[in-house]
């Protein structure tokens, strides 16, 4: 445990001290200032335009989580620069840290010390979530902080839950992004592959699951021809046959539900699926959506499957760094 | 230190190490010789837990070395060849996180690191990062941290590879320094033959995993003195050169040979008088005259050559 403790406080000390995670910190710190901004004004107009505050609450127990969604027709959204900028967070943290100390020689220094081997990555992602997890949280607060006297009130309990489990999943979304990155840096040798690997399977989960998803369910769920329209019985107006337009529905729901299906492996996709739906009570397709009255502890229990699925595949890609880093043949330099 | 038949197979079929049987004594340097591949690293690497050998045992100060390995790192030191240090922080901060990582009680952090710094000539660059460093000063930090644990045995791999003639010059008399004033068992492992001679009592040679032998550099060589023809170095006041041609012409002598002034005289059979009477006859003097000592070179290359290289 000390020397876990040591590796730690290591790890964590030079996060901070990294050029790399220092000026994505800033940047993120900038953009979601503006971004908290922009949401802020937007509902402070809206509530302007809408008979006042009173209104706004009224109409939305989420209203105060607009400056996080950008609800009232904001510019861009933390959510979406988090979806973005979260796997780079995630990279820069880990993408280097076995491969490096590997190449460096300075893991053979390392582990010649008399500390168990699962100290060292233990320490490491500990480290990258610690670090990730005081961006978080700070980020948000300076959020919060900033959008209040803009918008003239605080948020309520139930909007306060909300942050709290939002600031959890990002957490794990970038959380998972950290461990994909160690396990790569273990998996490859060369920094260099590590980091193209990461690159890649962010391009897959961004936008090729997409695209993907689309060919797939459109290859396996045929949609029929919207339906001719066919005149009543009085013949006085045109509707489209009942039991065809049926069909089309139908066929429709299972294609989108199937393309959903897919892109749901994407943890991408997981967290701007959950996120929206915290902050606004809709998921990202729309089909289905909570009503206003609902309480954080039901939210959670809608989403709960999108959460448990990214916290499991950081589970596992930790997991898997793991076994192959206590396994791995240790040569000086290589 | 000793070894019963350890063995390391890499992939399916290839033996890095084969049955390997080493035996080091507490208190001496022992050199650890072999060409490239021979097995020597992947060796020092079982030996301080870093690998997993496929097969046989060792111990390393009564510690088995699957067994007890982080019990070994505690008391054995190691620094392996091309060794990296953390670049971005100063020799003091690499060795305060290796004094960390081996639980010295943080009030002795600063006298341990003070006292490393001073042994190794490197306190007025404390302060500095490591990046700055240039090669010798970087060997010298990692001699550094293989002593911050304070071992009872210390394995160096290649330690003085990349080092002008002054850096290696300053390592082989710290590794001499430290076996004789703290009584520091060390393995060395390295490719220069002549700094091997120099600081080791022993050699142990190492030949596709598999050890072809080990013992005194003077015992290695008489072993070999019994199947080669001997050779013996003369001092002479004069070399004239119709004395070299006579010289080859006694009968028994296989070559004759002058090197920077000296007289090598190489015999199949004692001729050592004739060959005496001759240079008496041309009115030299012998200055000096001795069997010639085979270096370390010539020593690894004969049991390299007998095992069919």
């Amino acid at each position: 445990m000390a020397n876990f403790m040591t590796v730690f406080q290591k790890e964590l000390a030079d996060h901070f001290g990294s050029k790399r995670f220092l000026i994505l910190f800033a940047l993120v710190i900038i953009l979601s200032t503006i971004s908290a901004y922009q949401g802020a004004m937007a509902l402070k107009e809206s509530f302007s335009a809408n008979s006042g505050m009173t209104f706004i609450r009224a109409m939305s127990n989420r209203s105060f989580l607009a400056i996080f969604s950008g609800y009232f027709g904001s510019g861009f959204t933390f959510t979406t620069l988090l979806m973005y900028f979260g796997p780079i967070i995630g990279l820069a943290l880990g993408f280097d840290a076995v491969s490096k100390e590997r190449s460096s020689g300075s893991l053979s220094v390392l582990l010649s010390q008399p500390i168990f081997r699962d100290s060292v990555i233990n320490g490491k992602f500990l480290a990258g979530i610690t670090a990730i997890g005081l961006m978080v949280v700070s980020t948000v607060g300076i959020m919060v902080g900033l959008a209040i006297p803009i918008v003239g009130f605080g948020p309520t309990f139930d909007e306060t839950m909300r942050i709290v489990v939002f600031s959890l999943l990002t957490v794990l979304y970038m959380g998972f992004w950290l461990a994909l990155s160690i396990l790569f840096s273990t998996a490859f040798k060369k920094t260099t592959t590590s980091i193209l690997a990461i690159i890649s399977t962010f391009l897959f989960c961004m936008f090729v699951i997409s695209i993907v998803a689309g060919l797939v369910s459109e290859a396996l769920v045929s949609v029929p021809d919207y339906p001719s329209f066919v005149s009543t019985p009085g013949g006085s107006s045109y509707r489209p046959n009942q039991a065809a337009m049926q069909a089309y529905n139908d066929a429709q729901q299972r294609q989108s539900a199937l393309r959903i299906g897919i892109m749901s492996i994407s943890p991408n996709f997981l967290f701007q699926d959950v996120s929206q739906f915290l902050f606004t009570g809709t998921h990202t397709y729309g089909s289905y959506s909570s009503s206003g009255s609902m309480t954080p502890s039901t939210d959670m229990l809608q989403c709960w499957p999108q959460f448990t699925a990214i916290a499991v595949a950081m589970v596992v890609c930790f997991a898997a760094a793991y076994m192959l880093f206590l396994r791995r043949e240790i040569r000086p330099g290589g | 230190m000793q070894t019963n038949k350890l063995t390391k197979v890499y992939g399916k079929t290839f033996k890095a190490v084969d049955n390997l049987d080493l035996t080091v004594n507490k208190g001496e340097i022992v050199g650890f010789l072999g060409q490239n591949g021979a097995g020597k690293t992947t060796t020092l690497l079982m030996l301080t837990g870093l690998s997993v050998p496929t097969s046989g045992t060792a111990n390393v100060a009564g510690y088995d070395i699957i067994k007890d390995s982080r019990n070994i790192r505690k008391i054995a030191g190691l620094l392996p060849e091309g060794a990296g240090y953390y670049e971005d922080m100063t020799a003091r901060q690499n060795l305060c996180y290796i004094c960390q990582l081996n639980d010295v009680p943080r009030l002795e952090v600063e006298g341990r690191v003070k006292e490393l710094l001073e042994a190794v000539g490197l306190t007025q660059w404390a302060n500095q990062k490591v990046e700055k460093f240039s090669r010798g000063m970087k060997q010298r930090l990692g001699i550094a941290e293989v002593l911050v644990k304070k071992p009872k045995i210390a394995f160096f791999d290649e330690p003085t590879i990349g080092l002008d003639p002054k850096g290696t010059k300053e390592v082989r008399e710290l590794l001499i320094k430290l076996n004789k004033e703290q009584g520091l068992t060390i393995l060395l492992s390295s490719h220069l033959l002549h700094e091997i001679q120099q600081t080791c009592q022993k050699v142990s040679i190492i030949r596709k995993g598999h050890l072809i032998a080990s013992d005194t550099i003077e015992n290695l060589s008489s072993t070999l003195g019994g199947e080669e023809t001997s050779t013996i170095e003369f001092e002479l006041t004069e070399t004239p050169t119709d004395l070299l041609s006579e010289i080859q012409s006694i009968d028994g002598i296989s070559s004759v040979n002058l090197e920077n002034g000296k007289l090598y005289v190489s015999m199949d059979k004692n001729v050592a008088r004739d060959v005496s009477e001759t240079i008496t006859k041309h009115k030299s003097t012998i200055l000096l005259m001795k069997p010639r000592e085979r270096s370390l070179e010539e020593i690894f290359l004969k049991y390299y050559e007998k095992e069919g290289d």
